[in-house]
């Protein structure tokens, strides 16, 4: 009867436990998300971006090229024409409006393979959870980088 | 030798292999075609004659020789250059030919900067096309491109990108060819050849549109269209221009609720497919932000957003019954159906004749126009017709501003088989550079000058004894008779209903009338309208008819108090009639005023009631042009706001007045017209798709003269 109960019961149980102290013993595997996060892969496409040359002009020239390859149709560009006054791109015409809704966007990444001056960019910040529908549309202001600090 | 049975006038040739008949001298970039293939071109245009400037049409050409065999050319050819001929061998596919097109787009991509991205071409470019199919992947080209100002504006609406010009010559051909105002030259030779603007002035052309459309790359852009889409953001519909009475087929571009361009649209029997500037670059009223959404009602001298009802009841308590203290006033850019249901409105429920959509200073009644004095139609030339006639006499105002397409097709029969030109103005018009003989006469004396050619032609020819003599107070000088030898045979006569806006315009188009009847060319006599749908509003009554008043005397009833309610139908008599102060009188006089509008416009101020009407893009519809071609337009957007169809507003307040069957579609308002008056009758909804339906033409009742303008 011991002995039944020795090599049924306590014999797997053991065995299983050798197998958690053997793991014990091996560095963690997870991460203490949200407090720890882990490095993405180099190429994850997430958040998009409107990037920046290093002299803080925007990238993007309004050439909509981006919204003609969307599978989604998500993309809106509206644009118009640099003056020496108002000036945001290098060439002549730039995005006056830049939306992106993030609640038909795919994530394909083909807006990024499209744009010619490579100003959309797809970027590791995965965090896109919102309360409103209307918040996931987001405007040229949220897609652009901020400005570089000027040394 | 040939297998194919010769038929006359056509030559046996041979495209890759396959044997086929072509009419002979029709281009080889034609005849293609015919097989569903393609040549890629850049310079050649099938409405301009060929240059064989770009090189990019090359193929292999060679002879079918009497033994069977076929001797090839050394060299290839130009296609667009190289007319049929019996025994013709084309070769469009080998390697040769293929290795030949990527040379020239090499050659043609060496200084042709590649910023498609921002350019307003790329998407629906030609080059890009070609390139792509034709030309190679990559580029062997790594030195400094040329460099020339970008975004030069040759005129207020094209903008001219001299890095991009490929050199083909099509905007310069255009101006020389097709408007004839040759303002465009290629200035320099080589790389630095560049199509401009003598002097550097203003490309001031009435169709310079026309070069932005026929640019094969984005040399040539709008300023307008600047930067505002790509093409791929677009939605492209057909539909009709309504700038003038010609209702040319256009496409009509808009993204996101707004116009954002114009394009023309093949129509071979109206435009073929140009535009005037007038109605490529006219369009932005559709996008003015504050036009009227809501109905407004006047309360306490201040328009306030209402709703319909109590629009319908303020226009009830004062329209209904009105008889003759109610009046309506129409403009140009009003459907027929729209038209048709104001006038049995008017007639059935206000009992009032008082309906008008003349602005000219002069408003002939029904006895006293072409049809009351003379007995013959106002129109009997379809603009297609234009482009075959031997002589015409052009009387009035410029015929490019009024009628720009069939000055386009006048022009083109002078081109063609020159065709003798006529043209008797006041001031300096398109039309004078091809006439063989312009008369020049003072401001206000249009008719004697029209009398005076009238006797010299006269002159040279047999009978109208009567006319004649009726015109012996007119002597001819020596340049009436050099102009009245063009004038021996049969001539067309075109005149526009703008020339009732001069003082003497009434007897100006009788004494026309009288030439034509008097030499029997009143089957060749045309008064044309000139505002978009006059010709619609003419036919279907839209005018006092006898008993009513017109509209200088509505205005002037107003002022006297005879009319007591007024009702603006899409017009603003400000911008229409040529005494502002007698609109402004009227306006503030009357008692009550609705003024029904798709646009803000003056008469807005002095409104009683705003009723906010559809655009003719918001709505569907038919317009008459001025060959009696009914046209279908349909909605493109939804309405703006509040706004409703003219059509079915005028039900709702009908139904109101009198409960019975309302309307639910404008076909059954064209069945209704057709049922009233049966030469609408090709107009029916089921024939309007395509081009529209012509309404017949030349009605005449028994030509006859009228010599009391003549004392």
């Amino acid at each position: 009867m011991i002995g039944e109960i020795a090599r049924d019961v306590v014999r797997p149980i053991l065995t299983g436990l050798k197998l958690t102290a053997k793991r014990l013993r091996r560095s963690k595997i997870t991460v203490g998300y949200p407090e720890v996060k882990r490095e993405l892969p180099p190429r994850t496409r997430w958040r998009h971006v409107l990037a920046r040359y290093e002299n803080g002009l925007e990238k993007c020239i309004g050439c909509s090229l981006c919204a003609g390859a969307c599978p989604a149709k998500c993309i809106y560009v509206e644009s118009a024409e640099n003056t020496d006054e108002a000036r945001f791109s290098p060439g002549e015409r730039y995005a006056v409006r830049y939306e992106i809704n993030m609640l038909r966007c795919i994530f394909c990444g083909y807006c990024q393979e499209a744009c010619p001056t490579g100003a959309i960019v797809l970027r590791k910040d995965f965090e896109l959870a919102d309360y409103d529908r209307p918040d996931f549309i987001y405007t040229k202001e949220m897609l652009l980088e901020p400005l570089p600090i000027r040394q | 030798m040939a297998s194919l049975a010769q038929e006359p006038g056509l030559v046996t040739i041979t495209i890759d292999g396959t044997e086929l008949q072509v009419p002979k001298g029709e281009l080889v970039v034609e005849s293609v075609k015919r097989l569903g293939r393609e040549i890629p071109i850049f310079c050649y245009h099938p409405r301009m004659k060929p240059v064989g400037m770009c090189r990019m049409c090359l193929v292999e050409v060679g002879m079918k020789q009497p033994d069977g065999t076929v001797r090839m050319m050394p060299k290839p050819q130009a296609g667009c250059t190289l007319p049929a001929s019996d025994n013709l061998v084309v070769i469009t596919d080998s390697e040769s030919v293929i290795a030949d097109r990527r040379g020239v787009l090499e050659f043609l991509l060496i200084n042709h900067p590649l910023d498609c991205p921002i350019c307003d071409r790329g998407g629906e470019c030609p080059l890009q096309n070609n390139t792509l199919f034709y030309g190679p992947s990559t580029t062997r080209y790594v030195e400094v491109k040329r460099h020339l100002p970008k975004a030069f504006p040759l005129s207020r609406h094209v903008t001219l990108d001299l890095e991009r010009c490929i050199q083909c010559g099509r905007c310069v051909r255009f101006t020389e060819e097709i408007s004839g105002d040759a303002q465009l030259a290629f200035l320099f030779r080589g790389a630095a050849m560049t199509p401009r603007t003598f002097e550097l002035t203003d490309l001031d052309s009435k169709f310079s549109g026309n070069v932005i459309e026929i640019c094969p790359v984005g040399a040539l852009t709008s300023s307008d269209y600047r930067f505002r889409a790509r093409p791929w953001d677009l939605e492209t519909r057909p539909s009709t221009c309504l700038e003038c009475a010609n209702g040319c087929s256009v496409w009509f571009d808009h993204r996101g609720g707004k116009m954002v361009r114009i394009n023309g649209r093949v129509n071979d029997a109206v435009n073929e497919e140009w535009t005037c500037d007038k109605g490529k670059f006219g369009h932005g009223y559709l996008n003015a932000p504050d036009r009227p959404a809501k109905p407004l009602i006047r309360k306490e001298d201040v328009l306030a957003a209402a709703d319909w009802s109590t629009a319908y009841q303020q226009i009830v308590a004062h329209f209904e019954d009105g008889r003759t203290a109610v009046a309506g006033l129409v403009g140009a850019k009003v459907s027929n159906e729209d038209l048709f249901q104001f006038k049995r409105m008017f007639h059935r429920h206000f009992h009032s004749p008082n309906l008008d959509h003349r602005w000219t200073r002069i408003l002939p009644s029904q006895t006293e126009g072409v049809r009351g004095l003379h007995g013959i139609d106002e129109v009997h030339t379809r603009i297609a017709e234009w482009e075959s006639v031997n002589a015409a006499l052009v009387v009035g105002n410029d015929l490019a501003s009024d009628q720009p397409m069939v000055y386009l097709r006048l022009r083109k029969a002078w081109q063609r088989h020159g065709a003798k030109v006529v043209v008797i103005s006041e001031r300096p018009t398109y039309a004078d550079h091809f006439a063989s003989a312009v008369i020049r006469c003072e401001e206000g004396k249009l008719f004697e000058a029209v009398a005076r050619l009238s006797a010299a032609v006269l002159q040279n020819r047999e009978g109208a004894d009567a006319l004649r003599a009726a015109l012996k107070p007119f002597a001819p000088d020596a340049k009436d008779r050099a102009a009245a030898e063009a004038l021996k045979g049969e001539f067309f006569t075109v005149c526009s209903e703008s020339v009732y806006a001069k003082p003497d315009g009434g007897k100006t188009v009788s004494a026309l009338a009288n030439l034509a009847v008097g030499t029997d060319n009143a089957q060749r006599f045309n008064l044309y309208p000139v505002g978009a749908n006059d010709m619609g509003a003419a036919l279907l009554g839209v005018h006092p008819g006898g008993q009513g008043m017109n509209t200088r005397e509505i205005l002037e009833g107003c002022i006297q108090g005879r009319i007591k309610s007024l009702w603006l139908l899409e017009c603003d008599p400000f911008a229409l009639w040529h005494d502002h102060q007698q609109v402004q009188d009227a306006l503030e006089n009357v008692e009550f005023l609705v003024v029904q509008t798709s646009a803000p416009n003056q008469a807005m101020q002095y409104a009683s009631v705003v009723l906010p009407c559809c655009a003719h893009v918001e709505a569907d519809g038919t317009y008459t042009n001025i060959e009696r071609r009914v046209q279908k337009i349909e909605a493109i957007w939804r309405p703006k706001g509040d706004a409703k169809p003219s059509w079915k507003l005028f039900t709702e307040l009908m139904l109101r007045m009198n409960p019975s069957r309302p309307i639910f579609e404008p076909s059954e308002l064209m069945e209704m017209i057709i049922a009233e008056d049966e030469s609408f009758a090709p107009a029916a909804y089921h024939n309007l798709e395509g081009n529209g339906a012509c309404l017949p033409l030349g009605v005449d009742a028994g030509a006859q003269l009228f010599m009391e303008i003549y004392q």
